[in-house]
């Protein structure tokens, strides 16, 4: 979830070049002198300056990404409570217990839910709202500040706040009631046929003003003289925007598509907040995230639970780069046309 | 100038790396002794009131009568606690003195050599005042691993006035009893028993209490070693369960209600008279108290012990009971250490503790000033049972205790069934 923010600078202004540069990946990135003659005087100067400049990054990095991702690969193959160094070795024990898991598969089942869901929810929606919001029409800002409010809101706020309100003695039941609709008052937490709705509810009001201000970002760097010349040509309004402003929108979307996904994969706080440490499962709303925790951690497996991370790793791993590979990769190519044609 | 201001970049840029990676590997002053000083860090899970005050007052004049002896409190919210401890255990940084929760959570600990061993540095006083039975919870392979500080057995707390509103006139005894009485109190509008699922002990621990009905002392000690989960007993233990919870006696939306935090918890449901019994150990009065609109102790807060069933192998009069206790952990200063446990046994200290907790004293001299009526009939029916059980989830440790809570919310929510409650346990031993 903290890849959000730097996305949105991504894409700010320039949402061709910028998707261009996150779908392009490293190859692109390790050569930022590009092709600019080198003078051999200022060579050494310059990779010095690199080092330095891009030397604590890496140590940072390698201290606090790769080497705990190393670590976890090898405390996961040990049957390890956490004291002491691991001393029994289980092979890929843990791998197999976690793939027979009945609980690991409903924990699959739910993130895959609440993946497919947020994009059905949040994209349409957020579009819309977009689309609407693009038009100069009164109270414009303060409309767009209210939808991305609820982003800004830490999510232990969000999780408590909803969590009490969605009681079953809580507000939103007591308003039902009051307001003639008491039948569909309902177990919104603690109901499993129910209880995942909820969170997609919240998850949905929740970012879905991220979803908003990306795609606004996107609409305003499409040039105006396209839409001219599409009404002056005759198109309609709603032709226009199928035939001009989705297609062009493209790489914003897909590129929210692939944040959403991977946010959603990794869920964790709200699940937490909500559902406390032991009853998600119980509810339908566990995610790997929460079941890593559940079954590492608050049992004491340190063992099992860093073998759950490595397989959570590998899962989200292997989604993102086959989503760069097949989706993401159009927008590449798509990018260096335009800015050829520039 | 240009090339100026990129120098001046990156000496500020070598500057704040240095300081950030000095800052994370500084700040570790450990306890010790340093020139007769020593410093000690002291966890415990009393985050407000009287119980949070009472430490502080403690320690304050622990400290004046010793004084090279400096302890710093922490207070960790009850959830929080055993992950936090755990953690604090593996990185090598764990606290001097923390609460100990006994049972399997505490073998774990003494067998990776965590815990100070305390069996000859208890006072001949302490002994005599606490009795051999709450060292022998503290212990694990013949030696002493913790300090009892209180004793809490289990039983149901209820609201007296919400009882007389039902027309109930003495608490039940049975089960049969238990059922009826629960019929009348939905008749007038309160929740009848409330639970807090959302931390998985409560709404585990009226599993335990069946199974201390169905089960035989025997059965259960062999269990706790075994974890083997074989003698039918549990599975009829079980059936009790899942019979009970379809008369739906709690509280709407139980799964998400929190034990121990704030009104809408089940602690505060009773405190608040809006429900009208729980399950729960001897703390309960104390957290009921913190939760009453006036954070005075609830004035008409009751006790009676687990009703009895027809036909278990458990003898009816037997109890659930946990003990509360302190550790040192292996590194922390022994003799200023276990000085500070045996001073929090003593009679005055005792006596202070069960005023801020409510809480039965594990020092029988302090026990004399008991004056609430519901802790005297907790007294006596803890004098009398023939067998006092460790909570079972204590007892199996952290893994499969876990386990058999969860499996016991997924029976209650309608999600699991008896059997899963068993192959819970079963398969989390695959886990660790």
């Amino acid at each position: 979830m903290s890849s959000y923010p730097g996305a949105t600078s991504v894409t700010d202004s320039q949402p061709l070049q910028g998707t261009q540069k996150v779908g392009g990946g490293a190859q692109r990135a390790s050569s930022p002198a590009g092709p600019r003659p080198r003078r051999k005087a200022t060579d050494w100067r310059q990779r010095f300056e690199i080092t330095v400049l891009a030397g604590p990054a890496i140590v940072v990095f390698v201290a606090f990404v790769i080497f705990p991702v190393g670590l976890a690969a090898y405390y996961g193959f040990y049957r390890w409570k956490g004291f002491g160094p691991p001393i029994d070795f289980v092979g890929l024990g843990n791998y197999v217990t976690i793939f027979a898991d009945k609980a690991f598969h409903e924990v699959l089942l739910h993130n895959g839910i609440i993946v497919v869901l947020s994009l059905v929810i949040q994209g349409p929606i957020a579009i819309v709202l977009a689309l609407l919001l693009n038009q100069k029409i009164r109270g414009r800002s303060i409309i767009r500040v209210l939808i991305f409010v609820p982003y800004v809101i830490s999510e232990v706020i969000v999780g408590t706040g909803w969590g009490l309100m969605l009681q079953t003695t809580g507000a939103v039941n007591d308003l039902l009631q009051s307001i003639g609709l008491g039948a569909f008052r309902a177990d919104w937490l603690s109901d499993p046929r129910i209880a995942i709705w909820a969170l997609m509810i919240i998850i949905s009001w929740k970012y879905i003003g991220f979803a908003v201000i990306l795609f606004l970002a996107g609409l305003q760097s499409i040039p105006e003289e396209l839409f001219e010349a599409a009404s002056i040509d005759g198109a309609s309004y709603w032709q226009i925007q199928r035939r001009i402003t989705l297609p062009l929108l493209g790489p914003t979307i897909r590129i929210w598509a692939f944040l959403s996904i991977i946010g959603s994969l990794q869920l964790f706080d709200l699940v937490y907040i909500i559902w406390g440490q032991y009853v998600a499962s119980t509810a339908g709303t566990s995610t790997m995230a929460t079941y890593m925790v559940a079954n590492g951690r608050t049992s004491g497996n340190y063992g099992y639970g860093n073998a759950v991370a490595v397989v959570m790793f590998l899962i989200s791993l292997a989604i993102a780069l086959a989503y760069q590979r097949f989706v993401l990769r159009r927008d590449v190519v798509a990018g260096a046309v335009t800015e050829r044609k520039k | 100038m240009k090339r100026k201001i990129r120098v001046a970049g990156i000496l500020a840029l070598a500057v704040a790396t240095a300081l950030v990676a000095t800052g994370c590997s500084g700040s570790s002053d450990k306890g010790g002794s340093a020139g007769g000083k020593v410093t000690m860090t002291f966890w415990h899970n009393s985050t407000t009131g009287p119980g949070k005050a009472f430490w502080v007052q403690t320690v304050k004049d622990f400290e004046a009568l010793h004084k090279n002896v400096t302890i710093k409190i922490q207070t960790i919210q009850n959830e929080d606690l055993d992950g936090k401890l755990q953690t604090a255990l593996n990185s090598g940084d764990a606290p001097d003195i923390f609460l100990q929760r006994g049972g399997g959570k505490m073998a774990a600990m003494a067998d990776a050599g965590q815990l100070m061993d305390i069996t000859g540095s208890i006072d001949a006083s302490t002994k005599a005042a606490v009795g051999a039975g709450a060292f022998k919870g503290e212990s694990y392979k013949g030696k002493v691993y913790a300090m009892p500080v209180d004793v809490l057995p289990e039983g149901i707390y209820y609201s007296q006035d919400l009882f007389k509103a039902a027309g109930i006139d003495t608490p039940p005894t049975t089960m049969a009893e238990l059922n009826a009485d629960v019929t009348k109190l939905k008749a007038t509008g309160v929740a009848p028993i409330a639970v807090g699922a959302k931390d998985a002990w409560p709404a585990a621990h009226w599993y335990y209490n069946f199974a201390l009905r169905e089960c035989s002392e025997a059965t259960l000690e062999k269990a706790g070693t075994s974890l083997k989960f074989d003698n039918a007993c549990w599975t009829k233990a079980g059936n009790d369960l899942k019979a009970f919870s379809d008369t739906n006696p709690f509280n709407q939306g139980f799964l998400t209600t929190s034990a121990q935090q704030g009104a809408g918890s089940s602690a505060g449901l009773l405190a608040n008279h809006k429900a009208a019994m729980e399950l729960m150990g001897a703390w309960d009065p104390g957290v009921i108290a913190s939760l009453t609109p006036d954070q005075k102790p609830l004035p008409d807060l009751g006790w009676f012990p687990f009703p009895t069933i027809a036909g278990g192998a458990g003898d009816p009069a037997s109890m659930m009971g946990g003990i509360d206790g302190f550790s040192c952990s292996a590194k922390a200063p022994k003799k200023e250490c276990t000085e500070f446990l045996n001073y929090t046994t003593t009679k005055s200290v005792q006596e202070a503790y069960y005023k801020a907790f409510n809480a039965i004293p594990a020092n029988s001299d302090a026990q004399k000033v008991i004056t609430e009526p519901f802790l005297k009939s907790v007294l006596a029916a803890y004098s009398k049972a023939p067998f006092v059980s460790q909570y079972l989830d204590t007892v199996y440790g952290q893994n499969a205790g876990n386990a058999l809570n969860t499996g016991v919310v997924d029976l209650l929510a309608g999600k699991g069934s008896v059997s899963g409650i068993i192959s819970a346990v079963n398969e989390a031993a695959a886990k660790g």
